[in-house]
């Protein structure tokens, strides 16, 4: 039996500043070898440890078809995120995991995908975007839908821009409030329905974001004419122990930690809070 | 297989497991009061006692659980497990407390395992007195875990008079009397129905017979609890945690890292569901910021039928300790009580 606490030490190998508040770590494991035996899925997330300051859940942000470097998408928010932010190049962090159901990429094939997101709910679909583009042809059309509160709070600025320039992706961004130079879309992410024809009973959905975005944005593409099993989102909870022992994400008899992150919107309205 | 030993001859017998581990025991603390503690002396430990305030879920889950040892040296760090494994007797523990670390072994061992928690688990015995006398706030009957145990223990005592019944109910019971086995013979026929009688005996002296978790469970199970019933109880409570604290089948935690010596020390420390910051998130979202959302679910893990199917059992012992500690009287038979009858008296 495993000891289901202790991490495996993995090294930063490259920081970049997202946002003001917002960076992404690139890591690798110390010892190659246990690299090899980490197999994840997007949506699946890791307990990140910075040592002496504790670990908190984080989502992972990269595709498994890169295995080569983990990435996480971190805002800087409390104690544990302040002292990850001080960290740079060669220092070394832990790393438990992978935790949680994941999204079903297999379940995925030959729809057409709508990426919806706002603010940092973006890097846990950056995981299954990558991956469903570095497989582009198992999957139909796809459309990524993102917003942040200003043009300055967007993450992957590069990436955008090349998902935006790609003939086989479809990318609406939009911001709350712009900021001067903002030429793009204002208004709050369910706005971006107007811009793209829906087709609910090919698409699949994946939905992340704050919970008054994820909220809203459910509610509109029920509205829409979308099943709740073709509205996918992925919860957060402060998951603590990832093995459904501590309690801290337990909604009613489920655990997010085991049963989620990932549940569709029938599983959702299944909870009982 | 039962057993009898004479009450003087308990002496040698202790004195035999303290030399093969650490004998936990009731104690008379140096104020009078009764708790579990580690003993050096057959004398120490307590035959007549009401059970203590502290249930002894610290000899499996301690309050403050060493899991990871982490060291840093030149920029990088190392991480090791921290094993405690070491041999350790449970001895005079109450039913209701044998079958609370029962339940938490039940939880911890539940795929994926905890190989920590279960390293202790597994080198304890259980050594229970079974009560011939319900304690005065005890409703162990209405959960199954007591006044006698049918299954939870290593070994079960039952005062008989001028000595003691001894039922062994595992390998590490059999471990614990073979290592003094003259000082144990066969119980007779009339021995063992003697126990039988007082079993019986001790459950006639519960007040009430009926068990009202059942119909609390099925209210609680399909939502059908008023929201304002929920509001009107937590009202009521302090978040003081204190029922938490003292329950023998409470388990959450948190994963803290303490500092020690130029190292740390990655613990386990008991944490309390009815704590406002049990769910606060980083971003300050907090999914449970209301009161009575957290005592909903603290009554639900407890006794909702969702549990009950996975588990097989409530997460109550009937020890009746929160009754003692609740300030607010928001205790386990007056919640359920409640949810029962729609209505919480004030």
């Amino acid at each position: 039996m495993n000891d289901a606490f202790l991490p495996e030490i993995a090294r930063l190998v490259g920081v970049a500043d997202e946002t003001p508040d917002t960076k992404t770590f690139s890591l690798r494991f110390r010892d190659a070898h246990n690299g090899g035996n980490f197999h994840f899925l997007p949506g699946q997330f890791l307990e990140l440890s910075v040592f002496g300051y504790g670990e908190g859940p984080f989502c992972i942000a990269s595709s498994p078809t890169r295995p080569h470097t983990l990435e996480a998408t971190v805002r800087r928010t409390g104690q544990l995120t302040g002292a990850l932010h001080r960290l740079g190049p060669g220092e070394e962090v832990g790393i438990r995991g992978p935790f949680g159901n994941g999204f079903d990429v297999a379940g995925a094939r030959g729809k057409d995908l709508l990426f919806v997101a706002g603010g940092i709910g973006l890097p846990p679909l950056r995981s299954l975007i990558w991956n469903v583009l570095d497989e582009r042809s198992r999957f139909g059309k796809v459309t990524i839908l993102y917003g942040a509160r200003t043009p300055t709070d967007l993450v992957y600025k590069q990436e955008l821009e090349e998902w935006g320039k790609r003939s086989d992706v479809e990318l609406h961004v939009t911001v709350d409030v712009a900021q001067p130079g903002w030429t793009g879309n204002v208004g709050v992410v369910p706005s971006l329905f107007r811009k793209i024809t829906l087709h609910p009973d090919s698409t699949l959905t994946y939905v992340c974001g704050p919970p008054i975005m994820i909220r809203i944005t459910v509610h509109d593409l029920l509205g829409l004419g979308f099943k709740e099993e073709a509205v996918i989102s992925t919860l957060e909870r402060m998951m603590q122990c990832g093995i459904g022992k501590c309690n801290h994400c337990a909604i009613g008899h489920r655990y997010v930690c085991r049963d989620g992150p990932v549940f569709n919107c029938a599983q959702i309205k299944e909870l009982v809070e | 297989m039962a057993f009898v030993i004479e009450k003087q001859a308990t002496t040698t017998w202790l004195q035999k497991l303290l030399e093969c581990g650490e004998v936990i025991a009731p104690v008379r603390g140096p104020c009078g009061d009764i708790l579990f503690s580690s003993v050096h002396s057959p004398d120490q430990v307590a035959w007549d006692f009401q059970n203590p305030l502290s249930p002894p879920k610290q000899v499996v889950l301690p309050q403050t659980d060493p899991l990871i040892k982490i060291t840093r040296n030149a920029g990088s760090y190392e991480v090791e497990p921290v094993y405690d494994d070491g041999r350790r007797f449970l001895f005079n523990v109450r039913s209701c407390d044998a079958k609370g670390i029962a339940f938490l072994t039940q939880m911890y061992e539940m795929e994926p395992a905890d190989a920590s928690y279960l390293r202790r688990a597994r080198s304890l015995t259980i050594i229970s007195l079974a009560c011939n006398k319900p304690c005065p706030l005890g409703f162990c009957i209405c959960s199954g875990s007591g006044p006698f145990l049918s299954e939870g223990y290593d070994v079960q005592l039952t005062d008989l008079g001028e000595s003691y019944l001894v039922e062994v109910g595992s390998e590490k019971g059999e471990a614990a009397i073979s290592g003094a086995s003259n000082l144990f013979r066969s119980a007779t026929e009339e021995e063992v129905s003697q126990r039988q009688r007082m079993e019986v005996e001790a459950k006639n002296h519960f007040e009430e017979e009926t068990c009202h978790f059942a119909s609390a469970m099925r209210r609680i199970s399909t939502g059908r609890v008023q929201d304002a019933l929920w509001e009107k109880m937590s009202d009521w409570c302090l978040e003081c945690g204190a029922c938490n604290m003292v329950c023998p089948t409470c388990y959450c935690f948190s994963v803290k890292d303490l500092s020690e010596d130029g190292t740390w020390i990655r613990c386990r420390i008991w944490d309390s569901c009815q704590y406002a910051a049990f769910t606060l998130e980083a971003s300050g979202h907090n999914p449970r910021a209301d009161r009575k959302q957290r005592m909903k679910r603290r009554f639900f893990h407890k006794v909702s039928a969702q549990y009950y199917q996975r588990d097989g059992v409530v997460g109550c012992v009937g020890c009746g300790r929160c009754i003692k500690v609740c300030l607010g009287s928001t205790d386990m038979p007056a919640v359920v009580g409640a949810i029962r009858k729609g209505k919480w008296n004030e």
